[in-house]
């Protein structure tokens, strides 16, 4: 199966930073960071560039893995509510 | 023993260049890092790989965006002929 098939594309798309896109981006830093500590270099001021690329890394591969459990979820939801709409005396409100 | 102990020593210093292990981290080859002196191709090609990247998910995003309500426009037709449940 595709990773986002087309029809993932008919929901709402997340907001660029959400939670997936933020907690990945910051531990991109993070790592960028520690390969700053293993190497003995300054933390937070050396290798500006390593921890940009890092970061963006995980912000888009965040981004793509909230779409897709997004998707994911919709398709269940989906399928749950077919199946109610098909077995209405199964779920039927409890009137005695 | 001591005859081939020297001999290989000769052969050491007449070939000084580090075997050609290319993608070896062993001590014996790597160079010591430099970090006062910054690799300049590294860094041109991390920015660049960072503003492409953010350029694709920014372009991505906003066409999400574009076709979710180009869709929820059709459905919308669609939707008013009950035929949605």
């Amino acid at each position: 199966m595709a990773f986002l098939p087309d029809e993932s594309r008919s929901l709402p798309p997340p907001p660029l930073l959400n939670k997936g896109s933020v907690w990945l981006g910051f531990a991109g830093w993070m790592s960028a960071l520690m390969d700053n500590a293993f190497n003995q270099r300054p933390i937070l001021g050396a290798g500006i560039h390593r921890q940009i690329l890092f970061a963006t890394l995980g912000c888009f591969v965040g981004y793509q893995l909230v779409k897709r459990a997004e998707y994911m979820h919709a398709k269940v939801d989906r399928e749950l509510f077919e199946y109610i709409r098909h077995h209405p005396l199964d779920f039927q409100a409890s009137t005695g | 023993m001591a005859a081939g102990l020297r001999a290989v020593r000769r052969w050491g210093q007449v070939a000084a260049a580090p075997p050609s292990l290319a993608f070896t981290r062993s001590a014996f080859v790597v160079k010591k890092a430099n970090n006062a002196q910054p690799n300049w191709l590294g860094v041109g090609l991390a920015f660049g790989t960072s503003a492409a990247l953010w350029a694709l998910l920014l372009k991505q995003h906003s066409e999400d965006v574009i076709e979710y309500e180009r869709r929820k426009q059709a459905r919308g037709h669609k939707c008013t002929e009950h035929k949605c449940s």
